[in-house]
């Protein structure tokens, strides 16, 4: 049975929609990247008290001298008992094994985990789920749910990620011209189409122009359909929990990625 | 003391010899499946000429097959495997581990792709368990990290050390697919990290005195080659598949002599400023090191959008010689007229010269070589050889 995720901002958050959904995605104090908010250990170990599956989201690229805090850190993941963590870095998959954890993995390359082959490699090495890119085709899709045994996770609703750097692209632009900005949130615009940009301490993301919203859409063998409330309004993110739930169609315009979008790369 | 592999770039089969010709080590190539969808890619039969040519000169040849792939494109790659592995290529550098199972049993040699954006030894240490033979690390890596990860593991490390950079991690960036419908992680990257935008805090234009990018200057690591070869860095890598025959013969041209110059006497070994003007020269864009030192502040960024230095050094290319007439034949690859002092370089060769006789191809004096790749004959001062080529002085 497809279960709802919802990736949140903060504990009140999560508390206001668990009516709404199974899952909590929760990005991690110091290891997430592409999110505005994280969460501290002891926040997740709070929010365990609403019965419902947690998956972290320990999705940056680890760089070599922060492997000793991820070891502490999926240390005392381990602890917590959750359903799973959602990776990026390939040194994590190393450490499950050499650390003997039992946490399982969701392999989340998130532009990479693009083929069901792909897809049953890394179950073969023990991430048993896959967070599916959001670069795919629903044809793609159903070809990968009929040859995996991996549980899928699917964002339907949410911004987007598109390009992640260790460059603080924004600072560098500002300190080049000395220009002030009061926020660490920009956009930038091209040919009438804005686009979300921001700097944290670990470089810079770009988001989408669109809120993707394919909750129209039906994906009868995915596991976990994804909402993503980073950087949406938290009473509007409940609403479209809400019709959702209640089959009612939310008041976001559709809008359907790649899903009927084949990307090219052959241009001649 | 180990001398590091030099690996170079080769877009086609006359770039790969030049490479080799001019000191590369290795060549990378792309073949179906790579990176570079767009690039005059080699054929199964011109991979198998290269192969050849590299073999003979007991050089080796890896071919790119570092695409992410989608379902189709590995339904289909085993065949294509099957065939690099029955031409006898040196390895094949992927970044989709699927392969991986794939190319095992063909017994091909995997490289692993910065693709994969490898930037600790607990990854590296996971990927040499799985049969890959050689990490290409992630552009992000500091000094101290490599030196940690050569310390602690046991495997051939691959470093960039000159060309263009992504702004992204590799691998995590889709600009292209969201704003051009191209897909990047299998080829068709568009190269959005060069184009301008404004950049707005709300609706507060932030306008500086150049647009706003991503773009960042490209890498050189020229001053830093006596560090990598000391920290035992298997095989040093320039960027630049798509890049002419000038750029690669000048760019390995150079590194072949820094690489010789300090493994010869490293005691003595002093870096040569002119090696830097050398590279600047043939560079369409700003250089620097990049994270390296650690290195990527406001520095690093590079704003002159698409606004790149035409390079226009490079006159011509040597096709023949022939000692008794000491005439050259030369294909024009830029404007050049009788007066022009200019000079001659190769794998051992460098001179400078006035032109003082052009021949047209019928051996009638002429004044002025303008036409793009027009066949013409000089009259030289020394002794030449095909592959050769001419440049600005």
């Amino acid at each position: 049975m497809t279960k709802i995720a919802a990736i949140v901002n903060n504990v009140q958050q999560a508390q206001n929609i668990q009516n709404y959904i199974d899952t909590y995605l929760l990005p991690i104090k110091d290891f997430s990247i592409n999110y505005t908010n994280s969460f501290t250990l002891d926040e997740i170990n709070k929010l365990k008290s609403l019965n419902k599956e947690i998956f972290v989201i320990v999705n940056k690229n680890i760089h070599n001298t922060e492997l000793e805090n991820l070891i502490k850190l999926l240390k005392q993941i381990e602890k917590l008992s959750i359903q799973g963590i959602i990776f990026y870095d390939i040194a994590i998959v190393n450490l499950k094994h050499k650390l003997n954890l039992k946490t399982p993995l969701v392999w989340a390359q998130e532009h990479l985990t693009t083929n069901y082959g792909t897809i049953n490699y890394w179950y073969d090495k023990g991430a048993t789920y896959t967070y599916l890119s959001s670069e795919l085709t629903k044809r793609e899709i159903d070809e990968i749910t009929n040859h995996t045994k991996a549980k899928l996770f699917l964002t339907i609703f949410g911004y987007i990620p598109m390009f992640t750097s260790r460059r603080h692209l924004v600072q560098n632009y500002l300190d080049t011209f000395k220009l002030q900005s009061n926020s660490h949130i920009h956009q930038i615009q091209k040919e009438g189409k804005s686009y979300i940009i921001s700097d944290t301490k670990f470089g810079t993301t770009v988001y989408s122009n669109y809120i993707l919203n394919a909750t129209n859409e039906s994906f009868p063998n995915i596991d976990y359909l994804v909402f993503n409330s980073n950087l949406i309004d938290e009473q509007q993110f409940l609403t479209v929990l809400k019709d959702y739930q209640n089959k009612h169609e939310n008041s976001f315009p559709k809008e359907t990625g790649f899903l009927y979008q084949e990307t090219i790369y052959k241009v001649k | 003391m180990k001398k590091p592999e030099l690996l170079a770039p080769a877009g086609d089969l006359e770039r790969l010899k030049i490479a080799l010709l001019y000191g590369a080590d290795a060549v990378y190539i792309g073949g179906a499946f790579n990176l570079r969808a767009n690039a005059n890619n080699f054929k199964l039969e011109d991979i198998k000429e290269g192969t050849q040519y590299a073999h003979k000169l007991n050089k080796k040849i890896y071919v790119t097959v570092n695409i992410a792939l989608h379902n189709k494109e590995y339904e289909k790659i085993e065949n294509y495997l099957q065939q690099l592995s029955e031409i006898g290529v040196d390895a094949i550098i992927v970044s989709d581990p699927a392969i991986i199972n794939l190319a095992q049993p063909l017994n091909l040699q995997v490289h692993l792709s910065t693709q994969n954006s490898t930037l600790n030894k607990e990854a590296v240490e996971f990927w040499k368990k799985q049969g890959v033979t050689r990490i290409v690390l992630a552009r992000e890596c500091s000094q101290t990290d490599i030196i940690d990860i050569k310390k602690n593991i046991n495997i051939e490390l691959e470093v960039f050390i000159h060309g263009a950079m992504c702004a992204s991690y590799s691998g995590r960036c889709v600009l292209s697919n969201f704003l051009t419908n191209r897909d990047s992680n299998r080829g068709g990257c568009s190269q959005i990290c060069r184009w301008d935008f404004d950049l707005y805090n709300q609706k507060k234009h932030l306008k500086g005195e150049k647009p706003f990018t991503f773009c960042t200057k490209d890498l050189s690591m020229a001053k830093h080659i006596p560090d990598l070869i000391d920290m035992q860095i298997d095989s040093l890598k320039i960027e630049g598949r798509m890049r002419s025959i000038y750029y690669i013969a000048t760019v390995v041209k150079v590194y072949r002599q820094i690489i010789d110059d300090y493994c010869h006497n490293p005691t003595n070994y002093e870096y040569n400023l002119k090696y830097e003007d050398i590279l600047r020269k043939v560079a369409n864009r700003d250089s620097i090191t990049q994270f390296f030192d650690g290195n990527f502040g406001k520095e690093v960024q590079y704003y002159n959008g698409r606004q790149e230095i035409t390079n226009q050094d490079f006159l011509g290319l040597i096709l023949e010689y022939d000692k008794k007439t000491k005439l050259a034949k030369i294909q024009q690859r830029n404007y050049f007229k009788k007066g022009d002092i200019v000079e001659i370089f190769g794998p051992h060769t460098s001179f400078k010269f006035q032109i003082n006789e052009i021949y047209d191809e019928d051996k009638n004096p002429i004044e002025i070589v303008r036409h793009p790749k027009q066949i013409v004959y000089l009259k030289l001062p020394q002794k030449v050889s095909p592959c050769d080529m001419m440049k600005i002085y």
